[in-house]
């Protein structure tokens, strides 16, 4: 890997990226990051792999109906295409449920590429759980398909304590099948979520969304693009970024919608909330519509708390820091909201309520 | 200003309506560009040595560039080399009357719509209409009016030329300070081979006593017009400046690269405002204008404003971004666009809302429509810099959809680094539904005249921030651009 392959922020979609902290991510040598692998998994039943800079772990996982194999290199990303080598593979049949699936990738440095395919046949339902940890660059490509009628749920949070996340998710999503993929950006690492969500089936639904959480010198960053092929397609983009300290958060979304996508409703919401003078928060909620019989709503604001809601807390008893943190706790929780399992969800609330105690 | 005569009007069969060319003699630079086209053009102009210097500075920087590739257009390779780089109409003594006036000129102005009144008024005769005009024929000014009224009240209001023998200093103090040379690939080949254009300079405390308008018009066939345009808006004055622009019907493509920087100082304030109507290809997209323009203001003062209008009906590729660097304090910027694509146009226009000055605002508001094949893009950006207290900014971008086989996009881009700032984003797609269309035509309105309603009740919040005589020819126009794009 080297510095000359990796996208340059004058590329447009490029533009927000923080490249250097990912090649000092990777340069990272490997070191104890005191992290204990069992801390990774939530208390649930169901399969378990863990993966150390990007190795499988046989002793930490139960890995089930998951297999760990080869996966070849796909796609045109300039990052995820440089996910190949050993990664998991989830393939349901029709009509199967799995409990929920939890991927622990803990990083010590250096970089690590993984790639996954998660295939599921028609009306079969599944939930993935997927948390980073430890330290260097961990760069993962996730390829989904799904059947008529399949049902994913998808909630990952990058908890790594430094260095570089760069995910890219590939999805097609089939007829009445539906793909809700949530992220909770925190730890003291760098990020990139990149997404393609593609809606080929008729009355398809893509939900791409959740939280970014920066503070330090961070810079963390998602740029999606939600593909409507195929009519009645739903898909719902909701965003939050709250940046701190003279960290970044910038929220990238499109909706693409296809001549012959008639009777979309696509929606975006994006919205940052500064608790620094010095941060910086960046959106784009990008619209690119070719079919003239469709709903498209976006909504993008930036500024700080509620001076009044903040008065109004503050009136009832409520000290400041604390009240900040509760207007701040809500903000995210719009996001958050959306995950389906709800120990997941308040897993996720929890880690996200550490954050805030934290920043404020 | 411009209202259409008969002729055109019974030329609307979906032809380019002012497409028209005239035969008046060119003295062209030869084909090309290089230093010595530079020198040329520096030459031909009769300019001091600095002026030559910025130019061939540009001309090197342009070089080293290459054309920006981010916007959402297909521009097909442009050989520079196969292009004229100037071309003006042989030149005239100075005229008394109009009957001295070239009849060519003469009959060009009838076809634009110049009101006879203010044909007499081009041509030196005091005239009842209190606009002054600086006519940009092809790349050099033919006339300059009501310069004596403006001079009197100490407007200084010329071609671009005139300025840089007349006013050196002031021009040379302000002459790329909003839009540098190696500003972006056009802007650096605009710095090098610009023609000609419009200078304006309002004292400090004057309302300049009229609006003060040019007529763009490219007309040689293969050459491509590069405008230059500076305003300066000194302390607490006011000015108004209206662009208006038509091009003759051509086969080949035609390149269009101008620069536009405005000026406003403390408590000054200008308004801006543009109606474009090239020449935008036949329906197959062949021919057609490529409009490259940069366009920027710097609100420096304490209490400036500057207010872009723009209807764009025309060109085959449009790439335009009015925008305003907000450094004053409590400086105002506002964006009105109205942008129709039809056929095989393309448009990716927006705005860039700088904030760099405490409680600075700014208002966009961007209705886009398209129709045909065409496609149509906000790209739009809002920066609001970390000492920027207490901004405020509001968007609004429409798109309008009459067809399914046109593109509507929207590109807004957010950068906020400072958390006192309020800024909100607002954007729907929507087409014309069945009912209102239905309705209007049962109250006796054709298919072509109810699209038209609708598309400017659409279109109104912007129209409504243009000049009065400008209005109505906008609304003509955009009637006009999208006829045959419905049923």
């Amino acid at each position: 890997m080297s510095v000359l392959d990796l996208p340059s922020p004058k590329q447009e979609e490029w533009r927000w990226a923080d490249m250097a902290a990912l090649q000092s991510a990777a340069d990272a040598a490997p070191h104890a990051t005191g992290v204990d692998p069992k801390s990774l998994f939530l208390d649930m039943p169901g399969p378990r792999l863990l993966f150390v800079d990007g190795a499988f772990e046989p002793a930490h996982s139960v890995p089930g109906r998951v297999k760990v194999e080869r996966i070849a290199s796909s796609g045109d990303h300039p990052l995820g295409r440089l996910a190949e080598g050993e990664g998991w593979a989830l393939k349901l049949a029709s009509e199967q449920a799995e409990e929920t699936v939890q991927i622990a990738h803990l990083g010590t440095g250096g970089e690590s590429h993984v790639p996954a395919r998660i295939a599921m046949d028609e009306d079969a339902v599944a939930s993935v759980v997927e948390t980073y940890a430890g330290a260097g660059w961990a760069n993962r490509l996730t390829h989904i398909s799904l059947a008529k009628g399949a049902r994913l749920m998808r909630s990952v949070r990058l908890l790594q304590a430094e260095g570089f996340v760069s995910l890219r998710d590939e999805a097609e999503i089939g007829e009445a099948a539906s793909l809700v993929s949530i992220f909770l950006g925190m730890g003291g690492m760098g990020s990139r979520i990149d997404g393609a969500l593609t809606l080929t089936g008729k009355g398809a639904f893509a939900e791409m969304g959740g939280a970014l959480l920066t503070r330090g010198e961070q810079k963390q960053e998602c740029a999606v693009a939600v593909r409507h092929q195929n009519v009645d397609g739903t898909s719902r983009q909701l965003w939050r970024a709250v940046a701190a300290g003279q960290s970044t958060a910038s929220l990238a979304a499109r909706v693409e919608v296809a001549r012959d996508a008639q009777k979309t409703d696509g929606e975006q919401s994006l919205r940052g909330l500064l608790l620094k003078r010095t941060a910086t928060v960046n959106l784009k909620p990008e619209l690119e519509i070719f079919a003239d019989d469709v709903k498209c709503a976006h909504g993008a604001t930036v500024g700080e708390l509620d001076k009044r809601a903040l008065f109004y807390l503050e009136s009832r008893g409520i000290p400041e820091a604390r009240a900040t943190a509760l207007l701040t706790h809500a903000f995210v929780a719009d996001a958050l909201g959306r995950i389906g399992d709800a120990a997941v969800r308040e897993a996720f609330a929890a880690d996200a309520e550490a954050w805030l105690e934290a920043a404020l | 200003m411009a209202t259409k005569n008969a002729e055109a009007l019974a030329a609307a069969n979906k032809k380019y309506e002012w497409g028209f060319s005239s035969d008046i003699e060119q003295e062209f630079a030869p084909k090309g560009l290089s230093e010595d086209t530079v020198r040329f053009i520096s030459a031909k102009k009769n300019e001091p040595e600095w002026m030559l210097e910025w130019r061939l500075k540009a001309y090197r920087l342009w070089l080293t560039m290459t054309p920006p590739d981010w916007a959402k257009l297909d521009v097909p390779p442009i050989d520079y080399q196969d292009a004229y780089y100037y071309a003006e109409p042989k030149a005239k003594p100075r005229l008394g009357s109009l009957d001295e006036v070239d009849p060519e000129i003469l009959r060009v102005y009838e076809k634009l719509g110049i009101p006879i009144e203010e044909q007499k008024v081009l041509a030196g005769v005091e005239g009842s209409r209190k606009v002054a005009v600086d006519a940009v024929f092809d790349s050099v000014s033919v006339a300059t009016t009501f310069r004596a009224e403006l001079e009197s009240a100490g407007v200084i209001f010329r071609s671009i030329s005139e300025a840089i023998r007349e006013y050196p200093d002031l021009v040379r103090k302000y002459l790329g300070k909003v839009v540098p040379q190696h500003d972006n690939y056009f802007a650096a080949l605009n710095c090098a081979v610009f023609s000609d254009g419009t200078f304006v300079y309002v004292p400090e405390g004057v309302r300049c006593p009229m609006e003060l308008s040019t007529y763009f018009r490219i007309n040689a066939e293969n050459t491509g017009q590069f405008e230059r345009t500076l305003i300066v808006a000194d302390k607490g004055s006011y000015v108004s400046y209206l662009e208006g622009c038509t091009a003759p019907m051509r086969d080949e493509n035609q390149l269009h690269a101008a620069v536009v920087e405005l000026v406003a100082l403390d408590d000054a304030e200008i308004k801006y405002s543009t109606v474009q109507n090239w020449y935008p290809g036949d329906e197959n997209g062949k021919g057609g204008i490529y409009n490259f323009v940069t366009k920027r203001a710097l609100c420096s003062g304490k209490n400036s404003k500057v207010s872009w209008t723009q209807v764009e009906t025309g060109s085959a590729i449009t790439w335009k971004y009015p925008s305003c660097v907000l450094s004053g304090e409590n400086s105002v910027g506002e964006f009105y666009s109205v942008a129709v694509t039809n056929n095989r146009q393309q448009a990716d226009t927006g705005t860039k809302m700088i904030h760099l000055g405490k409680g600075s605002r700014s208002t966009i508001v961007s209705k886009g429509i398209s129709a045909g094949r065409s496609n149509n893009t906000y790209r739009g950006l809002v920066r609001v810099g970390p000492t920027a207290e207490g901004v405020r900014n509001f968007t609004q971008c429409d798109s309008l959809l009459l067809g399914d086989r046109c593109g509507a996009h929207t590109v807004p881009y957010i950068e906020v680094r400072n958390p006192s700032a309020q800024i909100e984003h607002e954007a729907t797609t929507s087409k014309i539904s069945e009912d209102q269309l239905f309705y209007a035509m049962q109250r006796g309105l054709d298919q072509e005249a109810a699209v038209a309603l609708i598309v400017n009740g659409f279109a109104k919040e912007v129209l409504q921030q243009l000049p009065m005589e400008f209005a109505v020819e906008a609304q003509k126009l955009l009637g006009i651009s999208l006829e045959g794009s419905v049923g």
